[in-house]
């Protein structure tokens, strides 16, 4: 009986990829705010697209615990987010709107940023595997095969091989090679709320070479970050829940993915249980994977870091570093920070604490940064860029500072 | 042709003055289907000016007057825009009844919890209000019909779905707003 299921899973999903005609995308903006809100002026946050000179990135506003140390590492990436560390050393920085790939080099005392690759639709997926450099943009997928000795290697495009759908909203890319060695990508929702078609709302893994595609996950709105756990190698990711219901929630989620398949209840129910406001089902959360724990309203949960190195203190191995870019959807903003999370294998007994604080002020509402994504550095110091002001910073601890 | 002028320009005059033979002496255009950049929220020029110069958002007539230009030079050129006062493309008078539709559509679009109640626009979001009512019906028909590259997915799924019509009544509608 199960495996009849499953075979009768595995056709319906392969004919709804064979005769993928797109269905009208949703009206994205449109979707979602209900009547009460309809004079609200929340809108996406701007992003910055020019340099940020060295001098106007205040990182001594940055506040950590005890020992920590943080420093601007890299600058003059406008819009760099996630970072994948090549095999020599060279770090390779993905964006979105201005459609560039960086590499940054470490001189030692400096650090030098060459673009590798323009005029990509939001490149904003980097992996690194095997000596190459894996980008996923929105409509592409390119290899760039010895990039680090080879600065001008002309790309590899397996665009074809990995079957990408071709809606926008949410498809920007996070990518990344997992324990098993394979790249997982995730496809979100083309929407804020809506019932995702058969290749959206989900997560997939596929050889490198794009051969042997699954979907893993379903159910999934929008993730850009996940890690595997050290110990037991379980996919961790994290989900951005929906707008326009209010300041509250839902919140966005860390889930973890114990096996192959589950669904996390995307569009009917989110967060801890609750249902959603527009697409009613009823018992919605039946047969529904509940959230590790819960991320903060509208928090724009980014990059998961589970640390295994030396450097900081033994209490934080095996815990997680996530960053939460911040919130547009809410009156008081929510987020702009980095909070170590940590629970046991099993995903239980979660605890969120603050870690790297004062991006943002509480007090007026300001901000001047988002951090987006961590990297773990082979001296067991930590990454974490900063999307809005194109920086990396550089956190490391010693003792008795 | 006209690129070629462009390129020649560039080295012979003054950036701004580039910028002045088209959008015109104030920023306030004067020529069909190019826009008015007086006025415009420094974010935006600053956005739409990398966009060009990184092929993003193609356009013949921008992307030769913009190549080569520095990050600092495109904020020193969208500082000075953002403050010069917008006067609207259009002293025709309103007929109220498109008038009325135009705030009906616009209400219903959600145009204004973006560009503001006022159409003044801020950060990313341009200024609506008084903008040349050829170039807005251009734009939000380029929007739709996926032709407007670069920038962000929520202008071309905002009129998806919007008439002809609706879209000339609301260019008619923000061209005539102070």
């Amino acid at each position: 009986m199960k495996r009849t299921v499953a075979i009768l899973a595995l056709v319906s999903f392969g004919s709804a990829f064979a005769q993928s005609t797109p269905p009208a995308p949703p009206p994205i903006w449109q979707q979602g705010r209900p009547a009460a809100m309809a004079d609200s002026k929340l809108a996406p946050l701007a992003g910055r697209m020019t340099e940020t000179p060295r001098s106007e990135v205040p990182v001594s506003n940055l506040n950590l615990p005890d020992g920590f140390t943080v420093e601007i590492w890299a600058h003059g990436l406008p819009g760099g987010r996630a970072m994948a560390l090549g095999d020599n050393g060279k770090i390779y920085v993905g964006t979105r709107i201005i459609g560039r790939v960086y590499e940054v080099t470490d001189g030692g005392d400096r650090r030098s940023v060459r673009v590798v690759v323009d005029k990509l639709t939001q490149p904003a997926g980097v992996a690194f595997a095997n000596g190459s450099l894996y980008v996923m943009a929105i409509d592409k997928m390119l290899r760039f095969d010895g990039i680090e000795g080879n600065p001008n290697v002309a790309p590899v495009d397996m665009t074809a091989q990995f079957n990408l759908p071709p809606l926008q909203h949410h498809n920007w890319k996070y990518i990344r090679f997992g324990p098993d060695k394979k790249l997982y990508v995730p496809f979100g929702s083309p929407c804020n709320i809506c019932e995702p078609t058969a290749e959206y709302g989900q997560i997939r893994r596929y050889n490198p070479d794009g051969s042997g595609m699954e979907v893993i996950a379903r159910g999934v709105r929008n993730s850009v970050g996940f890690d595997w756990h050290p110990k037991t190698g379980e996919l961790w990711f994290t989900d951005h829940g929906r707008d326009w219901m209010g300041d509250a929630g839902p919140q966005d989620e860390l889930n973890r993915l114990s096996k192959t398949g589950l669904f996390f209840g995307f569009p009917y129910c989110h967060a801890q249980g609750v249902p959603d406001a527009d697409f009613k089902k009823a018992d919605p959360c039946n047969g529904v994977t509940l959230p590790v724990t819960l991320m903060g309203p509208h928090a724009a949960v980014m990059g998961v870091l589970f640390y295994t190195g030396k450097m900081f203190p033994a209490e934080y191995r095996d815990t997680m570093f996530i960053a939460r870019k911040g919130s547009w959807n809410r009156t008081t903003k929510f987020g702009f920070d980095v909070v170590n999370v940590r629970a046991t294998p099993d995903g239980k007994n979660a605890k969120v604490t603050p870690f790297m604080t004062g991006f943002m002020n509480a007090k007026d509402q300001s901000f001047w940064g988002r951090p987006a994504y961590l990297l773990q550095m082979p001296d067991g110091a930590v990454l974490v860029s900063d999307e809005q002001l194109g920086a990396i910073y550089r956190v490391s601890y010693a003792r008795g500072k | 042709m006209l690129a070629a002028l462009f390129v020649s320009a560039v080295f012979a005059q003054d950036t701004v003055a580039l910028c002045a033979s088209c959008h015109g002496a104030d920023g306030n255009s004067q020529i069909p289907n190019i826009p008015s950049i007086a006025g415009q929220p420094k974010l935006f020029v600053e956005n739409q000016l990398i966009l060009f110069r990184e092929g993003l958002r193609v356009s013949l007539q921008m992307q030769p007057a913009v190549q080569g230009l520095t990050d600092q030079e495109i904020v020193r050129l969208a500082r000075h825009y953002t403050s010069q006062p917008a006067r609207p493309a259009t002293t025709e008078a309103t007929d109220p009844a498109q008038a009325e539709r135009g705030i009906a559509i616009a209400k219903k679009l959600h145009c204004g919890s973006c560009h503001l109640p006022d159409f003044r626009g801020r950060e990313q979001m341009p200024r609506l209000a008084g903008q040349r009512e050829d170039y807005l019906v251009e734009s939000m028909l380029a929007y739709r019909d996926n032709r407007r590259t670069g920038g962000d997915t929520i202008m071309a799924a905002t009129l998806y779905g919007v008439s002809d019509a609706d879209i000339r009544t609301l260019a008619y509608y923000l061209a005539r707003l102070r």
